[in-house]
């Protein structure tokens, strides 16, 4: 159990788990020998959540290493500054999201992706009205 | 239609359940990671049991946010990492509670309210 356990640490991003392996291993040794005394149904149980926690963790932990997509702020010269504008603001918001979801910050993941929508639609309307939807 | 969108100043965005779990147990004394999970086992009445997985993910946020503290426990058998909440953590835990209290009195106000109909 140890040793599957301490394969599943390595997916967890290097600094993460110079960080907390060590522990979280220690940590889930004492909660496993605490409840040795169960049945077998638990420890099967046990080890399904334990591996859930660790891929959902290992994610988050990669996901938050991750930095936000950058915003283009140099705008390509041969197009429209109003479509430029408008991709910027498509960027801007797509990067608040990951970063909300990122740090669980939920609602405001939804206020962004709301108006990635809307800037999104926008941005359509735009390239319609310079002939550049292909 | 109007669109109504709750927003929260930075310092009261609303906390997740594992994270208001930690600080709660972190609140009465410091602990280790071990008895976090214990703690908070016993704290939601059995209901939650947090794998290492959640609980460490959600530690590295709050060291990350500056709402808890990682220090050297030596008083114990072996030497373990212990946890203990800062005084930005206290805050944000007490404008959680504070949140959470508002809403529970509202509730149950509504609730009357519509028994007495």
């Amino acid at each position: 159990m140890r040793r599957a356990y301490r394969f599943c640490l390595l997916l967890y991003p290097r600094q993460h788990r110079d960080q907390f392996a060590e522990e979280m291993l220690g940590v889930f040794e004492e909660a496993f020998a605490g409840r040795r005394e169960h049945r077998w149904t638990w420890s099967v149980r046990f080890a399904f959540a334990e591996v859930t926690g660790v891929v959902a963790g290992a994610a988050e932990a990669w996901l938050c290493l991750k930095p936000a997509p950058e915003v283009r702020t140099t705008p390509c010269s041969n197009l429209p500054q109003e479509l430029v504008a408008a991709q910027q603001r498509v960027d801007a918001n797509i990067a608040g999201m990951v970063h909300a979801i990122a740090n669980h910050q939920f609602e405001r993941a939804r206020i962004h992706s709301d108006a990635e929508r809307r800037d999104r639609e926008s941005l359509r309307i735009l390239r319609e009205k310079h002939g550049l939807n292909s | 239609m109007r669109h109504v969108v709750t927003q929260f100043p930075a310092e009261a965005k609303p906390l997740t359940e594992p994270v208001l779990l930690i600080l709660t147990s972190l609140a009465g004394q410091p602990r280790h990671g071990y008895a976090l999970i214990q703690d908070i086992e016993a704290l939601s009445g059995g209901r939650v049991r947090m794998s290492t997985g959640t609980l460490f993910g959600a530690l590295h946020r709050l060291l990350g946010d500056g709402w808890i503290e990682r220090f050297e426990q030596e008083d114990t058998a072996r030497q373990k990492q212990a946890y203990r909440l800062t005084a930005a953590g206290r805050k944000q835990l007490q404008i959680e509670l504070d949140r959470m209290k508002q809403l529970t009195r509202a509730g149950f106000a509504r609730l009357k309210a519509a028994e007495a109909l």
